[in-house]
């Protein structure tokens, strides 16, 4: 029984381990062995095999190469479908993700062997343009994802999500109070900051923390400091801004964090479109 | 300092109730036990929570009485402090203290709040989702546009087009929409043509071009042997390519010997290269082993093995087809003609004489007096005794008003008409003399001989007989009738048969350096070379280039499908020179033998 607690103890402390490994490095860099062998072995045959008349995606070289490719695509399409399966078994989601991101990047050289190196303004070479796409984006993603989330923790302040927004209510309700005894044009201003969305600014301000026409800060340059009234809204206005500008700060991060999925994720789509094309018409014109 | 405690409530109407009170006291305590200050019924907030204090100049600190925090404009905080200008709002429970200085009192106004519904709602704002198109809608898109532009169109309109002849100048418009997007390259420059009209050579889905539809256009190409003995000769695949042709065949390819296993297009715009000497060698390196009864010597490479030349020529005066020279022989051609080269090339004999005082050669004879190329470079032009040979051998038979008559040459019936009209017999005197017992009516100055022409005869038979003008260069013989008459001259137009020799790109030789007409005697030597002289300068495709060698592979001499027909890698179609022989009878086109084998 001891020996079975210890062992127990033993497994829990390699998970608890494994658990703050990065998907790069699981198991020691194993898929990323792999994928550099997939990528060598495609390299020497390339160099080694006669291909006539001249290499392409038609000779048995190519042929194999394209089947390796377009399994691969398939495989690792779907990872978006592993990754909502929250089952046990020796699939680890890390260890999937690991080879997600490795055997991607050998597809490079699977798939630009398999071209031979003939590009034209066709179906197949779109299949290729858009695997490369799918792949750059994939390579960012892995960046982000390595180096973003420290700044997203860092600018939160130990609040949530929900905090600043809530943050955000509560300086807006003093705001409408402290409102109450300024002018008609300058009570406008405040409408007008007030009633902003406060995600206005589209994808585009999102990813550059650009808002030129924001309210707050058109509010705080219209309102003046002259009255006791106008200095305590003009204060409150401040106190908006800022808020407003730790939420725009955690907007960009996660923009950034994101954005590279609405490429990545329906270009993979549009590739097994286009690979469908690209095998079918191939073989529909052989 | 006072305290203004302002209570907002709703009734069930929605009516708003304000209800005001003044503390006058610097300390306030909020919470859920009935004796704190501001008593909030809520079960959230603790019996004694917070407690406010105020200094003199209005700042307000707060702090939590228990453990548990209390929300200070949206952040949880134990303490905190509010400025007297700005103000603040305490959260405890649902309830909202907002704190704002109002004249010498600090104003609490107290509200309740709605629950926190739709609170996850604006927390999905923080994602970009919220910004961008769904990415699922982004998919189905993307998607949908490729699978309908690039698959489904095609697709649909080749397979509900209505199929046309085959259209070899591209004269009809492709039927198939947005194909052309399909092409993996551009079409070779003799297929140029195509390039809008992929059915016309993928005819149906899912099957590779087949032998038939190249044939259609390409009816005159011959064929390198009958695919049988084609088949036959041809090395055993190895394992590799023995399975990848067991996979095409089986779905639909033609085989190793079919059109396309050596034709690839979509290589762009290029040419079709000749063959590698390799390719050849595949089956002609070993022929004999597979084909055992073949009349072909195995060859692989020129300068180590190549079998000997076998010049056609006729064994055999008026013989009606040449032969071929066995190898190594020494062919006694049997032409008809009298020609000692030597006598009509030595620079100091009497045909070299002749030749000085000829306005028309104005020095010895040289090869290309008599021998002319044919415009591909490979043979030469017949030679017209006209041209050639009557400046010195003269046919000249009288004078007319204009100049000189001359016989006709090429037909002995022409000679004997031409004979026919002058007298080369004995003749009478053209003065009248006196006449001599015997001779009859000389005397007269006209008159008709209405005998049979017998001096035509004789002039004729003089002609055509051993040492008249005819048997200058041609055999005298007699004909079926017994009349003099001469050997047709029976000349080959092509001595290398299986081959091709381009004379213009060895213009830097002499004629002599290959050919030995200088010390040929007779017209009987065939003034072919051999394979030695051949490789002094020519060896294999992998012998090394030098000054003097030339590697050489098979196709510099020798084409696939017509093998005396050079394949020119300039100028215009058709790429083979002379155009193959159409429709003959031993050589089928490739899809019917294929289709004979299949069966």
């Amino acid at each position: 029984m001891a020996s079975a607690a210890k062992n127990r103890f033993k497994q829990d402390e390699k998970r608890r381990d494994s658990d703050h490994v990065s998907f790069l490095k699981h198991r020691g860099f194993r898929w990323l062995w792999i994928a550099l062998a997939l990528s060598g072995a495609s390299i020497a045959g390339y160099a080694l095999i006669d291909q006539q008349p001249r290499p392409n995606g038609g000779t048995w070289y190519g042929y194999t190469l394209g089947t390796i490719g377009f399994g691969l695509i398939i495989w690792l399409s779907l990872l978006g479908v592993r990754k909502r399966r929250i089952n046990p078994g020796a699939w680890s989601l890390k260890a999937w993700t690991s080879a997600h991101v490795y055997l991607g990047l050998a597809l490079v050289v699977v798939g630009t062997l398999h071209t031979g190196f003939q590009i034209g303004w066709n179906v197949h070479t779109l299949a290729y343009g858009l695997m490369l796409l799918v792949i750059i984006t994939g390579i960012y993603g892995v960046v982000v994802y390595a180096t973003l989330p420290a700044s997203l923790s860092a600018n939160r302040k130990e609040m949530t999500r929900a905090q600043m927004l809530d943050a955000l209510a509560a300086i807006d309700r003093q705001l409408e109070s402290a409102a109450q005894p300024l002018g008609r044009a300058e009570a406008d201003l405040v409408i007008a900051a007030l009633a902003q969305d406060t995600f206005h600014g589209g994808a585009w301000g999102r990813l550059t923390g650009n808002y030129p026409r924001c309210a707050t800060a058109q509010a705080l340059i219209g309102i003046s400091q002259g009255s006791d009234a106008e200095r305590r809204v003009h204060s409150l206005l401040e106190k908006r801004r800022d808020q407003l500008a730790q939420i725009r700060a955690v907007l960009r991060i996660r923009a950034l964090l994101e954005v590279w999925l609405f490429i990545h994720v329906p270009l993979t789509i549009a590739l097994i479109a286009a690979l469908a094309a690209h095998v079918i018409s191939v073989f529909y014109y052989w | 300092m006072a305290f203004l405690i302002r209570t907002i409530d709703f009734t069930a109407a929605g009516r708003e109730i304000v209800r005001d009170r003044m503390v006058d006291q610097a300390r306030l305590t909020v919470g859920r036990a009935a004796e704190c200050d501001i008593h909030l019924p809520d079960l959230a907030v603790e019996q004694r929570h917070v407690r406010i204090d105020a200094a003199a100049d209005g700042t307000l600190t707060i702090e939590a009485l228990g453990t548990l925090g209390f929300g200070l404009d949206g952040r949880v905080v134990t303490s905190g402090t509010i400025a007297p200008i700005t103000g603040g709002e305490i959260a405890l429970g649902a309830a909202r203290l907002a704190v704002a200085q109002e004249g010498d009192a600090t104003l609490v106004t107290i509200r309740q709040i709605a629950d926190d519904a739709g609170k996850t709602d604006a927390l999905r704002g923080f994602a970009l989702a919220s910004a961008l198109p769904s990415k699922r809608a982004m998919s189905w898109v993307l998607a949908g546009a490729i699978l309908l532009l690039l698959l489904a169109i095609p697709v649909a309109s080749h397979l509900l087009r209505t199929p046309v002849k085959p259209d070899p100048k591209g004269e009809v418009p492709g039927q198939v929409m947005l194909d052309a997007a399909w092409s993996t390259g551009a079409l070779s420059l003799k297929h140029r043509s195509l390039e809008g009209n992929c059915e016309s050579c993928h005819v149906a889905a899912f099957e590779s071009v087949q032998d038939n539809t190249c044939i259609s256009c390409h009816q005159t190409t011959g064929t390198h042997a009958k695919m049988p003995r084609l088949a036959k000769g041809m090395p055993p695949l190895s394992q590799g390519d023995a399975l990848q042709w067991r996979i095409g065949t089986a779905l639909g390819k033609e085989g190793p010997l079919g059109c396309v296993s050596c034709h690839s297009e979509h290589e762009g715009p290029v040419r079709q290269k000749p063959a590698a000497a390799a390719f050849c060698a595949d089956c002609h390196g070993s022929l004999d082993t597979r084909l055992t009864d073949t009349a072909f010597t195995n060859a692989h490479d020129f300068g180590k093995e190549h079998p000997q030349f076998r010049p056609a020529y006729f064994a055999s005066f008026g013989a009606a087809k040449p032969v071929r020279a066995a190898p190594g022989a020494k062919p006694v051609e049997r032409s008809g003609l009298k020609f000692p080269h030597d006598i009509h090339m030595n620079k100091a004999g009497g045909a070299a004489r002749m030749a000085v005082s000829l306005n028309q050669y104005g020095q010895p004879l040289e090869c290309k007096d008599c021998h002319n190329l044919t415009p591909d470079k490979v043979g030469f032009k017949p030679v017209k005794m006209e041209n050639a040979c009557e400046g010195c051998h003269s046919l000249v038979s009288g004078r007319t008003i204009s100049g000189f008559s001359k016989l006709r040459h090429g037909d002995v019936k022409d000679l004997a008409e031409d004979l026919a009209h002058i007298a080369s017999g004995p003749r009478p005197a053209l003065a009248p003399r006196r006449d001599r017992p015997g001779q009859i009516g000389s005397a007269a100055p006209y008159r008709a001989d209405f005998g049979r022409p017998v001096r035509s005869y004789i002039g004729l038979s003089n002609a055509l007989s051993p040492g008249g003008v005819c048997t200058e260069c041609h055999l005298p013989t007699r004909g079926s009738t017994g009349q003099a008459d001469l050997i047709p001259v029976n000349l080959q137009g092509r001595f290398l048969t299986s081959s091709f020799f381009n004379h213009a790109a060895h213009k830097r030789e002499k004629c002599t350096d290959c050919h030995a007409a200088d010390t040929s005697k007779t017209a009987t030597d065939l003034l072919i070379p051999d394979l030695k002289s051949c490789r002094d300068c020519h060896l294999g495709a992998i012998a090394v280039k030098t000054k003097k060698i030339v590697p050489s592979s098979c196709a510099m001499c020798h084409a696939y499908h017509v093998p005396a027909g050079q394949w020119s890698p300039t100028g215009r179609a058709p790429h083979y020179k002379p155009a193959p022989v159409a429709d003959e009878p031993d050589k089928t086109v490739v899809a019917a033998i294929a289709r004979s084998v299949k069966q």
